[in-house]
């Protein structure tokens, strides 16, 4: 590995980080926090589709399961946010067990199909579930989130929040494909058979790594819960799964700086009034309207024309670096 | 007991639809090895279509074939787009491909024909026949006799001509089939078509009972995807099998549990299946030995 790799991330850290100091728009600023939410998504969808080879096109009922879980910990039993926060987390994990268990053990596209039902089952379930929910008007009056007796009620607060969590599951994400996770889950990518014949358990690994990227949906969702303080079931759809898919998609395969890339590229997108000063309306308006068909569109295309992403071009402007 | 009739007629008449689109599953599985993530939305097409057509002062017939045929180039073309290009690669990118695939013809669905619910209508007038104290709606009958027609002439077409052996050689093993001169490039393709024809065929004989949108591709998807697990992937005759035994679940569902519930059968069926039986209740009936 050069020294340039592992220069890079410590900027970009410090880069991030400095974000607030050099920002005083409270609305750029809020956007950016979303941009986190989105990258703490993907960090863990990037290591399920890029190195594990599995598609999940429900992501976004993770994210959601994490958001009702921490709303309805912190509102309606009272605890402190941090329980709500870390229950949000595990009730993630454990709805992605229960769905990886059955389907990995069978080829992906039993995954993917599992994981789209299951997305629509859990729209159906938050709307139904009116008493814990608050049904379609959504689940409003959730608090900031609270550590000791610090509240993090300031944007540039959550800004740091959100994105010192990111900073943590991407220590993490990185750990595991550097060491011998990440070797097994490299080779289980490469190919399932050569890795079952050097003794990699395929099917431990897969849902390991399910149960993780289902937990930091989860961990973004109850952070989404604090920041936005209200959350309703048509935030939490198949077509949000879908943007996700495409942000891990367009990232490429085999690396986290791709997918982050993508995420942070097609967020700002979605907002991108906030993020190009003088844009028109018009134009946001457009944009907006025809999100998921580019989305669609450059899920085809890149996975006609460039199957590694952005992760591909990115190891190309690195002068080669690992294949 | 004429409660339970209705709810046998209910679930009937869904389960035929769950049957065409799980046979959408099976051609293209069959052909590829890979799911189509994209079925669902040729049923949404079928309707749209059906629709659009009809409003345009179409006669119903005309409205109903056009909207098939449609829908099949439609089918066909996506394959020759999309698909082809990677064909001989990963399933999880024929996967992926139908995926962002989906989502494209969904939203040109939403801009071609807007965000509003759609009716069509029934396709002969008059007031519902009474059997043994149950209601059966006209449109029922329709539903079942397409769905027969078009499930015997899909066997008819696989057994006796050559083209459906050339489909059935393919799918069992391309290159061996390439080698006896059979082009297995267009057998995909046309099983696309085919896929998407009989997808469009459910959500035509649906419409003038369920009202049609540009959304309702990602849920059918999922039920004609659960059916054809259901019966076992692969084999036509097992997902008109599981696509009436799903919609009979359903609607028992409804009527004696909870009609909140209904829409969860599918998936609980779908992950019941993947954890007990991943081949399949009647998973094996149909293999054939080469």
């Amino acid at each position: 590995m050069k020294k340039a790799q592992l220069i890079i991330p410590f900027v970009a850290a410090g880069v991030v980080a400095a974000g607030p100091l050099l920002i005083d728009d409270r609305f750029l600023l809020k956007v950016l926090t979303f941009v986190g939410m989105n990258v703490l998504v993907i960090v863990g969808l990037s290591l399920l589709f890029g190195y594990a080879g599995q598609v999940s096109l429900g992501h976004a009922a993770f994210v959601g399961l994490g958001a009702y879980t921490c709303a309805i910990f912190t509102v309606r039993l009272e605890l402190p946010w941090i329980v709500g926060f870390a229950t949000a987390g595990l009730v993630a994990a454990l709805g992605g067990l229960i769905l990886a268990l059955p389907s990995l053990r069978l080829k992906g596209h039993y995954l993917a199909m599992a994981t789209l039902g299951f997305g629509e089952l859990m729209t159906l379930a938050f709307v139904e579930a009116e008493p814990l929910t608050g049904g379609v008007d959504g689940f409003s009056g959730i608090p900031f989130p609270v550590i000791g007796s610090f509240e993090f009620r300031e944007p540039a607060a959550l800004y740091w929040l959100v994105w010192g969590v990111v900073g943590v599951a991407l220590l993490v994400a990185w750990n595991m494909t550097m060491l011998r996770p990440g070797r097994a889950m490299r080779a289980l990518h490469g190919s399932e058979l050569g890795a079952v014949a050097s003794g990699v358990d395929t099917v431990g690994v897969k849902v390991r790594v399910f149960v993780m990227s289902a937990a930091l949906a989860g961990l973004s969702g109850a952070l989404y819960a604090g920041v936005v303080g209200f959350v309703s079931p048509s935030i939490f759809t198949v077509g949000a799964s879908v943007t996700f898919l495409a942000m891990a998609v367009i990232g490429g395969t085999g690396s986290l700086a791709g997918p982050v890339v993508a995420a942070v590229a097609l967020t700002l997108l979605q907002y991108s009034d906030a993020v190009v000063p003088g844009l028109s309306r018009d134009v946001a308006r457009v944009v907006q309207s025809y999100r998921e068909d580019l989305y669609g569109l450059a899920i085809v295309l890149v996975v006609i024309l460039a199957p590694q992403g952005v992760a591909g071009l990115l190891r190309r402007l690195g002068g080669g670096g690992r294949s | 007991m004429a409660d339970l009739l209705q709810f046998i007629v209910a679930g009937l008449k869904s389960g035929a639809v769950y049957a065409l689109v799980a046979l959408g599953f099976t051609l293209v599985y069959g052909a590829t090895g890979a799911i189509n993530f994209a079925q669902g939305e040729f049923f949404m097409l079928g309707g749209m279509i059906g629709v659009a057509l009809a409003q345009a002062g179409a006669p119903l017939g005309f409205a109903v074939i056009g909207s098939v045929l449609i829908t099949a180039v439609i089918g066909g073309v996506f394959e020759l787009l999309a698909v082809r290009p990677i064909a001989s690669g990963d399933p999880l990118r024929i996967i992926m491909v139908t995926i962002g695939g989906s989502v494209v013809i969904r939203q040109l669905a939403l801009h071609v024909f807007g965000p509003d619910e759609r009716p069509l209508a029934p396709f002969t007038a008059g007031p519902s026949l009474r059997v043994l104290g149950a209601a059966i709606e006209r449109q029922t009958v329709w539903v079942w006799g397409i769905t027969a027609v078009a499930v015997i002439a899909l066997a008819f077409m696989y057994r006796r001509t050559l083209f459906g052996k050339a489909m059935r050689a393919t799918s069992i093993r391309r290159d061996a089939a390439r080698l006896v001169g059979i082009d297995a490039g267009r057998m995909v393709t046309v099983s696309f078509a085919l896929a998407a024809a009989l997808g469009a065929l459910g959500g035509l004989v649906v419409a003038p009972l369920t009202q049609t949108a540009f959304y309702v591709g990602a849920s059918m998807g999922v039920k004609g995807f659960s059916a054809a697990i259901l019966g076992g992937l692969g084999n036509p005759v097992a997902a008109v099998g599981g696509g009436l035994i799903l919609g009979l679940l359903e609607s028992m569902t409804a009527g004696y549990i909870n009609p909140l519930y209904k829409d969860a059968v599918a998936l609980i069926v779908l992950l019941g299946v993947l954890f007990l039986r991943p081949q399949g209740l009647l998973g094996g009936l149909g293999r054939e030995k080469v």
